[in-house]
């Protein structure tokens, strides 16, 4: 007990001398000759682990980071750039266009992606083609111009009209998005920016990429990664779902029987 | 507030917007004796659950308003055991035909359209013979005329085939061809349509097989457990598509809403019933038509590769 005490003790005084030693002013930007610096970028996650309850409506993620041995003078100065990309687990997808037969609207040719992100989210400080040329933008992968959707096959305008269909639905389903000004500089050397992951979200591991550009040259770059899982009864329903469908099914039929008796004798009148 | 994720669908809904689908459902579904189904598919893919989610959840749901909707009109002495056991057995085979061709159909790539038209045709068929046929029933009374809904002893070409079984609950000697055959072909649409097929029984007992009305819905609700049931486990264990959450949300409505229903079907008369029926039969078809042929506000569409 009397231990305790002390060392809470203890441990409040670390704290004071903490807050104080925060207090202090920031120390002076390192003093660097330009174009000789070794800018680095560090980047992390708000959320690494997201479980998906059943009070589950999606989730806003937070990337953060700093530009270590920054040359920036001023505040917000543009010195730097940043990009962040998220990428979603892949996933196989069919692509259908209606046509009329016969004063019908009918599912016409269809055509099949696979391996394309379940999930895509670009954010920068400044739209990307001012950041940098689209050859480096995709030499990096970034951007969904850069986004591998078909590789076996060439660009028919066929082919360019079912791709542009892809990603215009994903964005409707805020699956794919674009935000120019998602990475905010916070001072000479923080930056932060948000990421909504809605409601129908895949499952599985989500890659994070943090890029610090600098004159459209690639300086720095970071990589993270979050894991979105079921959790708890949704985790439990699903592996039955997938596992033991038999009883799964059997289960199901069980639910709705008993909750037939419960319902005609909890309002049967004699 | 009252958001809930499914885990199967994978999408978030309102808590209280599927309790009240649940029980919108349910009551007709008492007062028709039907499952429906017809009803519930079409409005849980309208409110965002896939298809193939839809469908099986659907089936599961409509398991248990009928097992309730059963033990009311049980103690009313509405259900007929022979005929519905012979009923169930021409439903089984037909639902296992019916998902065989559902996956042959998913394989050539045409299935939701054959399901649509489908739809179309059967409802709207029956959809105006029984409305025809009830208002032709109502205008008579307000003229004054005697109707009996069945004449009783009246012989039609079903008296001569063989197999004759007694249906001592329809006071009825009939062959047993006829109600195996019309079983299957019910459970055949049942398990193809994701639905009951009671809205094609209902009038195929009526008409064909001249069971009396109030016996019509007792049975038929019966063989629904057992048809939706079978349904219920194809989907789960083939296709992964019930979401045990979902269905449970609809059935807790379901189960209330049938129990109002029963009461409020029997407040009505036979040919009141069959109109509104018929008039609700086909606002869904004249729906699925409008489907068909307006033309889409997005003509691209994205489904997840199957096996994906």
């Amino acid at each position: 007990m009397r231990v305790s005490r002390l060392g809470l003790l203890l441990l409040f005084v670390t704290l004071l001398g903490g807050a104080a030693r925060a207090q202090d002013p920031l120390p002076p930007a390192p003093v660097v000759k330009p174009g000789t610096s070794q800018e680095k970028v560090q980047a992390d996650i708000s959320t690494r682990q997201i479980a998906i309850e059943s009070n589950f409506t999606g989730i806003e993620i937070l990337i953060f980071g700093s530009v270590d041995f920054s040359d920036a003078r001023m505040p917000a100065s543009g010195t730097y750039d940043v990009i962040a990309v998220v990428r979603g687990p892949n996933d196989s997808v069919v692509v259908r266009k209606k046509t009329r037969v016969a004063g019908l609207w009918v599912n016409g040719p269809g055509k099949t992606y696979t391996d394309i992100p379940s999930f895509y989210a670009v954010l920068s400080s400044r739209p990307i083609r001012a950041i940098a040329s689209d050859k480096t933008l995709r030499e990096l992968g970034i951007g969904l111009s850069a986004v591998d959707f078909s590789r076996d096959t060439a660009g028919s305008p066929q082919e360019q009209s079912f791709k542009s269909a892809l990603i215009r639905l994903m964005e409707e389903r805020n699956l794919y998005t674009v935000n120019d000004s998602g990475v905010v500089f916070i001072g000479r050397s923080l930056f932060r920016g948000t990421v909504a992951l809605p409601v129908n979200v895949s499952t599985g591991r989500y890659l994070v990429d943090v890029y610090l550009f600098r004159d459209g040259d690639l300086a720095s770059r970071t990589k993270g990664s979050l894991e979105v899982t079921k959790a708890g009864l949704e985790a439990t329903i699903s592996n039955l779902a997938f596992h033991k469908p038999f009883l799964y099914g059997l289960l199901g039929i069980a639910i709705a029987v008993l909750a037939g008796l419960m319902g005609w004798f909890a309002f049967r009148r004699d | 507030m009252f958001q809930i994720y499914l885990p199967i669908a994978e999408i978030s809904v309102n808590l209280l917007v599927m309790l009240g689908l649940g029980a919108a459902v349910g009551f007709l579904s008492g007062m028709f004796g039907v499952g429906g189904g017809f009803l519930l598919t079409p409005f849980l893919m309208l409110s965002g659950i896939p298809p193939a989610i839809a469908v099986a959840t659907g089936a599961n749901q409509i398991v248990g308003t009928s097992v309730s909707g059963t033990l009311a009109q049980w103690r009313r002495g509405n259900v007929d055991l022979h005929m519905g056991a012979v009923l169930i057995a021409g439903g089984v085979a037909g639902a296992l035909v019916g998902v065989l061709l559902l996956r042959y159909l998913r394989g050539v790539g045409q299935a939701g359209l054959i399901i649509s038209l489908t739809y179309v045709v059967f409802l709207g068929t029956i959809g105006a013979l029984m409305l025809w046929e009830s208002v032709n029933v109502m205008r008579r009374q307000r003229a004054g005329k005697a109707v009996s809904a069945r004449k009783s002893g009246q012989h039609n070409w079903i008296h001569g085939l063989p197999f004759k079984m007694r249906f001592p609950r329809s006071r009825l000697y009939i062959s047993a061809i006829p109600p195996l055959a019309i079983g299957g072909l019910v459970g055949l649409l049942a398990s193809f349509l994701g639905v009951g097929g009671g809205f094609i029984m209902v009038p195929a007992m009526i008409y064909i097989l001249r069971v009396p009305t109030n016996i019509v819905v007792g049975t038929s609700i019966f063989q629904i457990i057992f048809v939706t049931a079978l349904v219920t486990l194809l989907h789960a264990t083939l296709n992964h598509t019930l979401d045990i959450l979902l269905a449970v949300l609809l059935i807790v409505g379901g189960v209330i809403g049938g129990q109002f229903g029963v009461r409020a079907g029997q407040k009505l008369r036979g040919e009141q019933l069959r109109a509104l029926l018929a008039l609700m039969v086909l606002g869904v078809a004249v729906r699925i038509l409008f489907d068909l042929v307006a033309r889409p506000a997005d003509l691209y569409s994205i489904i997840p590769a199957a096996g994906g």
